[in-house]
């Protein structure tokens, strides 16, 4: 299998809290990967790091095979690193075009200024809402006006719409009913085929995990708590390893 | 779910109602005072309100361009109070007070702009580098280029300036002067700007969800510098023609702007949280204040009524905004 990215010995502190600690584990190509963790164990600070939001203390982050070092989020978008953030990163004043397009509104250039080609993004809006199957009342209405659900649709959108080599998915399920759960997960895994995408998925529900992930990764307390392929594992065991009841070297 | 959906569009209609109240205010205004007080139902009366709304009119764009981006700048009156003096102090012909530099009006022009640009320049600088509220910093400078215009000519006036100055004044088409058709003109441009292009868009994100604008790679801290420089050209701009139609200057014009300023770009439902509003409300919300004070004055009403009332303007476009953000998240 090749490898796709490849973090080596990655640290983080903020202030006298260690959030990760020699971190290092490969992704390997069409695969997803659950990172898995309780509350404080890195998960979100690991997934800022590869988006882009800011950089590792120390380590090395390679992406196929080169090395990598982003100065800002627009750089790991460049390089096809499609990020769902757990705020979702909406913004409610706006309507579902402009929130899949920002920070990448199709423009033409006139006279210097850069004309936003409306009509091509709303197209291409309708055809990403189209893919995920999911009713949203039009998608011109702002974002405000939408339901939970929509509004975690409008947000998966930039996933299903943009991502090219390695999608990173924080907790894409959190405000979704039961119904929409299984769809967004079927919707994950078509569009990693469709792709042929690496996903890195962070979750609290286990099961979305054991349903679509081929490998998990558990963090705990900002250290790589056990690395573990599905087939050879169950719930029971990452729970352990999350929690520490289980040691390392088992 | 049903009952949900239906509050939701009651909200909205309700929320479309206030964002849109300044037009049936304006409408109210020009129909009470133009059935009941003398002489207001007048084309010249009409033409002075869109005139006298010039100066608070450019300034309005700017500070809206600036609370759409969840900042705000209070420097602006003091940047055109400045510009004022000062354009009047480059080109004075008679050596008392003014620089005896004599220098062309639109050289004068090209000196306030950049000096407009610098301030803008240096509010973002203090605001993104030392990560202070824009209200403090331009607050700040709101206090200090009102001190610099005092001190440029010792308190002091400067009139008769070269009639070149006052071209955008004397020329006129179809009897209305070029000022307000600038205004107009800026208008058009900047909501074009605002609505159609991608710094708007980025205004519009940034003022909505900071976060959100640095996650997907938006240039932040490029967008703000950028407004802080337009709000500071446009209050240059403005400063100038209020010069050019005063013939001369002195150090305290423009002074008071700039709560007419904030008023007129609440009340046109420009939101003070930011990533909310719109160019066409704010047009109208200077017409309402202009509507307003054109009444006052034919009335002859006493000037410190018309503070009580531009006061109370303040405190209602604020209200307005309050009860949105209160009743309507």
């Amino acid at each position: 299998m090749e490898t796709i990215l490849k973090v080596e010995r990655i640290s983080k502190s903020f202030g006298s809290v260690v959030a990760l600690n020699n971190v290092s584990f490969e992704i390997f190509q069409n695969e997803i990967v659950g990172l898995v963790g309780d509350n404080g164990a890195g998960k979100s600070t690991l997934i800022k790091i590869l988006s882009g939001n800011f950089p590792p203390d120390k380590g090395n982050i390679y992406l196929n095979g080169l090395k990598i070092n982003f100065k800002s989020t627009m750089d790991a978008k460049k390089l096809g690193i499609e990020t769902v953030y757990q705020d979702l990163s909406l913004c409610s004043n706006l309507d579902s075009i402009s929130n899949l397009f920002i920070g990448r509104e199709i423009v033409k250039n006139f006279m210097g200024l850069k004309i936003l080609q409306k009509k091509k993004m709303e197209i291409k809006t309708i055809e990403v809402m189209r893919k995920m199957d999911i009713n949203i009342p039009s998608v011109k209405e702002k974002v405000e006006f939408l339901s939970g659900g929509q509004r975690q649709a409008v947000s998966i959108g930039r996933f299903v719409g943009w991502s090219q080599n390695l999608a990173l998915l924080d907790e894409p399920t959190a405000a979704l009913g039961v119904r929409e759960t299984g769809k967004v997960l079927e919707l994950i895994l078509k569009i990693k085929e469709e792709k042929k995408l690496s996903i890195i998925l962070i979750s609290h529900n286990l099961q979305h995990v054991f349903k679509i992930a081929d490998r998990i990764i558990v963090l705990r307390l900002g250290n790589i708590a056990g690395i573990k392929e599905r087939s050879s594992t169950n719930p029971d065991e990452i729970v352990s390893l999350m929690t520490g009841a289980v040691s390392i070297k088992k | 779910m049903e009952i949900t959906l239906n509050s939701q569009n009651t909200k909205k209609f309700a929320r479309g109602i206030l964002n849109n109240i300044v037009w049936i205010i304006l409408i109210f205004c020009i129909v009470m005072f133009s059935s009941l007080i003398p002489g207001y139902f007048n084309i010249i009366n009409y033409i002075n309100i869109i005139s006298n709304a010039a100066f608070i009119g450019i300034l309005a764009i700017a500070e809206a361009i600036c609370l759409i981006s969840g900042n705000l700048d209070l420097s602006i009156e003091s940047v055109a109070g400045f510009s004022a003096i000062f354009s009047a102090w480059l080109s004075g012909v008679t050596a008392y007070s003014s620089s005896g530099l004599n220098l062309n009006p639109y050289i004068t022009l090209v000196l306030c702009l950049v000096m407009g640009i610098t301030v803008g320049y240096i509010n973002s600088f203090l605001i993104l580098r030392f990560k202070i509220n824009s209200f403090l910093v331009t607050l700040s400078t709101y206090i200090i280029i009102r001190g610099v215009s005092i001190t440029l000519t010792k308190g002091a006036g400067i009139s008769m300036l070269p009639d070149s100055f006052r071209l955008v004044q004397t020329i006129k088409i179809l009897n209305i002067s070029l000022i307000p058709i600038i205004m107009i003109v800026l208008y058009i441009i900047f909501y074009f700007i605002l609505e159609n292009t991608r710094l708007g868009a980025h205004i519009f994100i940034i003022g909505g969800n900071i976060n959100a604008a640095y996650n997907f790679g938006i240039n932040v801290k490029g967008i703000i510098y950028k407004v802080f420089m337009l709000s500071g050209a446009l209050a240059a701009l403005a400063g100038w023609l209020l010069t050019a139609k005063a013939n001369g200057a002195n150090p305290t014009m423009a002074s008071g702007m700039l709560f007419e300023v904030l008023a007129a770009v609440i009340l046109g439902g420009v939101s003070l949280q930011g990533g909310f509003g719109s160019l066409i409300g704010v047009f109208a919300g200077v017409l309402v204040l202009s509507s307003i004070r054109s009444a006052l004055n034919i009335m002859s009403i006493s000037p410190f009524i018309t503070e009580v009332i531009r006061g109370s303007l303040v405190l209602v476009a604020i209200l307005i905004d309050s009860i949105k953000k209160l009743f309507f998240k």
